[in-house]
């Protein structure tokens, strides 16, 4: 297994490339895989492979992988089911780094002859196969890109550290296109279908091992082994954050309605625990995933008491409920902040937390205010909601935030709720690195768990 | 395997059952209940019966021999016409707050622990929390920590908080019990809980 996930980051990071099934027919995946090289000006070498055609897009088309003269260190494959273990053994022949299987047809129809097959000639090979039944992957850094969704209906997120492993391709591919029209970035993505050879286990360990990669999100309908999944997951998250949705988990509520507590232990209450277990984060939904993601690259905290700033009294006095509900603290301010927060508001403000900078705040009372609650020992982490419908603030609190965000001591979380113009300021702070919250709920609850995880990390002993 | 079959193998492993004696006439019940002392519970022990309570199959309470001949022929009366083991004659337990220990072999993760408050906590709102064999101790303790019901056990309205010790034993043991001999499926339920220790009323399980 160690020799396949080397030969994984070969195949993840290729600098040469062959297609199987390529086409030059418009909208056949082999067409669109084959496209998304040639627009990404793929770096390396692309050999399209199919044995009608001899040349295709001014490339040399080739019969068969082991008709390539070069060495070929990522083979994609989206031919027939039928013909996939031929392909394959063809692809260790040619001592090929990797496959990527994007053809379905095998396990999910019945087809396990076709999958044991492939799985034989993978395993007596030590050759890494991603799939069946899967999107692949995609690397912003080596621009590798087997996600036979056309570019212009499914933006590509940039280059970032956040690697995201999918069994379904479906849920993959939209949380993708999100991450990209939220500004987030990725470092690798996993699409892995079947898993017939390799599953999220070995994914999880080969990320661990990944450079550009820092935090995890894994979506899971149901383990291929639950047992290494929760050793998987033990070892992995202690380095990098795993945030995992799971999909499927109803059966547990409708087991939990049973008397028994043998039978209330339905698989999701298993797939729980093993995250507890494990002090993995679990998000309930897709939008809970890019609220959590984005708050993880903030610096790590041991504390829980919040600081929280605001130009609007009310939505102060939902962050303190969130807050609280959410199991964290509110931070008491020492008197010396106390006494320099006394000089920025007016006269008739108050000064308490969450702190009411008033709607006359403009940007210098946030940016002094941001200064004092960041030096201020009392305080953990930060919650800052800005309205940004009030006169005096404008485009420079983006560089204000920006700069808290990029302190490097406290985790800050933003709020900013309301429509057409605040989402499109939210839009610019998410690219700027600020994790921007449009409800004081979502805000609060992303920086529980963020802190819950860095309070893991400092038992840990490490940074 | 019958009922006394289970419990002696519970005590194999350790576990400490309340004072129980398997009763096949009234006389034997009289003299199991002057054994044990009152109070005791009396229990119909058939294999053809699953919930004893629905059935009126179970008395508590009862403090004396009179009690429990009358009890003792209201419970035969209403397995009529099933086949019976016996009377399980059982000590009253203790005072306190019922927690349900359960275990399972899941497909994906095998032996896992789970643990609830007895009642409708967990029959309404599915208030349990589990985790993945094996155990450590700052495992049950987190359990506890994440019943949104905890503050019962933490003593709430005046209660001495229940022991914690004793729920964390029970919890490894259990555990280890289930991985020893592999159990498919095991239930405590009720265990009672008071500050001093606890007692496990009724236990089953299934290989």
């Amino acid at each position: 297994m160690k020799k396949m996930l080397q030969r994984l980051k070969l195949a993840a990071n290729p600098r040469s490339v062959a297609i199987v099934g390529a086409s030059p027919t418009q909208n056949k995946i082999g067409n669109v895989v084959l496209r998304n090289f040639l627009d990404a000006k793929f770096p390396g070498k692309v050999y399209p492979v199919n044995p009608k055609h001899t040349e295709m897009y001014g490339l040399k088309c080739y019969a068969k992988v082991s008709d390539i003269p070069g060495s070929v260190d990522c083979v994609i494959i989206a031919t027939p089911a039928e013909t996939v273990p031929g392909v394959v053994e063809d692809c260790a022949a040619k001592k090929a780094g990797g496959v990527l299987i994007l053809s379905g047809g095998f396990e999910e129809v019945g087809r396990t002859d076709l999958a044991q097959r492939i799985k034989e000639i993978a395993d007596a090979n030590g050759m890494p196969v991603v799939g069946p039944n899967c999107l692949g992957i995609y690397n912003p850094y080596s621009k590798l890109d087997s996600v036979f969704l056309p570019t212009y209906k499914l933006e590509r997120p940039k280059p970032g550290n956040i690697a995201f492993i999918t069994q379904s391709g479906a849920v993959g591919s939209t949380v993708m296109d999100l991450a990209a029209f939220y500004g987030l970035g990725f470092s690798k993505f996993i699409s892995y279908g079947n898993s017939t050879v390799l599953d999220e286990s070995d994914y999880l360990e080969f990320l661990m091992q990944d450079k550009e990669t820092e935090i995890i999100i894994l979506y899971l309908e149901g383990a291929k082994d639950g047992r290494r999944l929760l050793e998987a997951m033990k070892k992995v998250n202690r380095v990098k954050p795993i945030i995992a949705l799971k999909a499927g988990r109803g059966m547990g509520g409708q087991a939990a309605a049973r008397s028994h507590t043998g039978n209330i232990a339905g698989s999701y209450l298993a797939y729980q625990a093993a995250f507890k277990q494990a002090k993995v984060t679990e998000a309930e939904g897709i939008s809970e995933v890019f609220d959590i993601v984005k708050i993880f690259d903030q610096p790590k905290t041991a504390g829980n008491r919040v600081g929280v700033i605001t130009n609007g009294g009310g939505m102060g006095v939902l962050t303190a409920d969130a807050i609280e509900s959410e199991g964290l603290a509110l931070a008491q301010f020492s008197k010396e902040t106390e006494a320099e927060l006394k000089k920025i508001l007016p006269a008739y403000g108050n000064v308490a937390n969450p702190l009411d900078l008033v709607a006359d705040a403009g940007v210098e009372a946030y940016e002094k205010a941001l200064n004092l609650l960041l030096k201020d020992p009392g305080v953990d982490a930060l919650v800052v909601v800005v309205l940004l419908q009030t006169p005096p603030i404008d485009e420079r609190i983006i560089h204000v935030l920006a700069a808290a965000a990029g302190n490097g001591k406290k985790p800050i979380a933003t709020i900013s709720v309301g429509g057409t113009y605040t989402e499109s300021y939210r839009k610019v702070l998410e690219s700027k690195g600020v994790p921007s919250y449009n409800s004081p709920r979502a805000a609060v609850k992303a920086m529980e768990r963020f802190i819950t995880y860095s309070k893991y990390c400092a038992e840990l002993g490490k940074k | 395997m019958t009922l006394v079959e289970d419990f002696a193998l519970l005590e194999k492993h350790g576990f400490t059952l309340l004072p129980y004696r398997l009763a096949k006439s009234e006389k034997e019940a009289v003299g199991a209940a002057k054994k044990i002392g009152y109070p005791v519970a009396l229990k119909i022990v058939s294999p053809e019966i699953e919930h004893k309570t629905d059935v009126g199959g179970v008395k508590v309470n009862i403090r004396n021999d009179e009690s429990l001949a009358l009890a003792y022929r209201d419970i035969v009366q209403s397995a009529a016409g099933k086949k019976i083991d016996g009377v399980l004659v059982q000590k009253m337990a203790r005072k306190g707050v019922e927690l349900i220990i359960g275990g399972k072999k899941d497909p994906q993760f095998g032996h896992m622990m789970v643990l609830g408050l007895g009642g409708i906590y967990v029959e309404i709102f599915r208030d349990v929390s589990a985790r993945i064999c094996p155990l450590v101790g700052s495992d049950v303790e987190e359990m506890v920590s994440e019943l949104k019901s905890h503050p019962l056990l933490e003593g709430a309205r005046g209660k001495k908080p229940v022991n914690k010790k004793a729920l964390q034993q029970l919890i490894l043991k259990a555990c280890n019990f289930m991985q020893k001999e592999d159990i498919k499926e095991m239930d405590l339920n009720p265990v009672v809980f008071d500050d001093q220790g606890c007692d496990i009323v009724d236990a089953r399980f299934s290989r």
